[in-house]
Formats: structure tokens, C-alpha cells, sequence
């Protein structure tokens, strides 16, 4: 399932992560959210950015 | 692919901000002009629980101005909570205009959990 979570701190401070996508669409999904809530301070790809890709290899190597 | 995105809330939607001064059970924001301290400003101005003077959202910057005398005026817990808020109301209604579902949860350290299903091409 794919989903955007956000936590927002009792701060106001917002982390928003997106899970279950594939390729890129992660922040083509998140874009709208992210342009629309403020200034963008960090982004870091999470461990299931790395899986994703070295899988997707994989499956292309299979293919080869 | 996955990735986690820090954000600093601005407010600047007027509706959103509504919304979350009625969560909250705040008097509507409304646009004056308000002095504080030594300058006078512009924008929608919000009146905190125990706060001498109301905080003023500029809209367009999306920056909030207050004096609240060092905590002496005021408790910058309030202020906060209506940031989150809005963020959490702001979430809210850009992810319906999307034609997702959302859920929201509050967690133990007072922070506010929204998840958000995305159906469709994304």
C-alpha cells in the first residue's frame, strides 16, 4: 500500500515519509504536500530507497 | 523508492487556518492591523489563551509575528499548538483535494500522526 505519512511535533515541526512507492514517484507523490506545508529544511532517502534499487537490478540482470 | 522530508510549517491558507483556530476553539483570525511593541503589523491576528496581545499571521511570507515579553505575556505552548494545527489541518485538505483518505492519530508525545493513502497514478 502506498502511503504518505506525517508526524507533525507539538512544535509545529513536520516529518513527512513516504512509503511503498516505487522509482522516483515517491516525490512526485509527495511533491504537492510538501510544496503546500512550508520550507523544506532536510530530505534523507530511507534503507528502502537502496532495496528497491538493488532489487530492481537484480530482476533486470535476471531478465538478461 | 522511499524518502523522509523535515519541513518548516508556513501558514499561509487562510482557509486551513480557520479551520484549525476552530479545532482548537479559538476566535476566528482577522485581518487588522495590531501594534507590538515598537512596530505595527499586518495580517490576521489570532487571540492565544492567556496571551496580552494577539499573534499576527502574515499570510503572504507565511511568517508569524508576536511579543509575547519572553513568556511573560504569553506561553509559547499555545502558539505552537496552533502551528501544529494548522499543519495537520493543511495536510488535511490538500490530501482530500487529491481524493485521498486520511487518518489521524495522536501520540503519546503530543505530536499528531497523519497517515495518508494515495490511490491512483501515485
Amino acid at each position: 500500500m502506498k502511503t504518505i505519512e506525517i508526524i507533525v511535533s507539538p512544535t509545529g515541526q513536520l516529518r513527512l515519509e513516504t512509503r511503498g512507492f516505487q522509482g522516483t514517484e515517491c516525490r512526485e507523490a509527495s511533491r504537492f504536500l510538501e510544496a503546500a506545508l512550508g520550507q523544506q529544511t532536510s530530505e534523507t532517502l530511507t534503507a528502502e530507497f537502496h532495496v528497491t534499487e538493488i532489487t530492481q537490478q537484480n530482476q533486470i540482470e535476471q531478465k538478461e | 523508492m522511499s524518502h523522509t522530508v523535515q519541513i518548516k510549517t508556513e501558514i499561509r491558507d487562510l482557509v486551513a487556518l480557520r479551520q484549525a483556530c476552530q479545532r482548537l476553539s479559538l476566535n476566528a483570525p482577522v485581518l487588522e492591523t495590531v501594534r507590538l511593541f515598537s512596530t505595527e503589523v499586518k495580517g490576521h491576528a489570532i487571540g492565544l489563551p492567556n496571551w496580552r496581545y494577539p499573534v499576527v499571521c502574515d499570510l503572504p511570507s507565511g511568517e508569524i509575528h508576536f511579543d509575547n515579553y519572553e513568556g511573560r505575556w504569553g506561553d509559547a505552548k499555545e502558539m505552537n499548538r496552533l502551528v501544529q494545527m494548522y499543519g495537520v489541518t493543511k495536510a488535511v485538505l490538500e490530501a482530500r483535494t487529491k481524493g485521498y483518505t486520511t487518518t489521524e492519530q495522536s501520540l503519546p508525545d503530543g505530536s499528531i500522526k497523519l497517515t495518508i493513502q494515495v490511490g491512483g497514478q501515485y
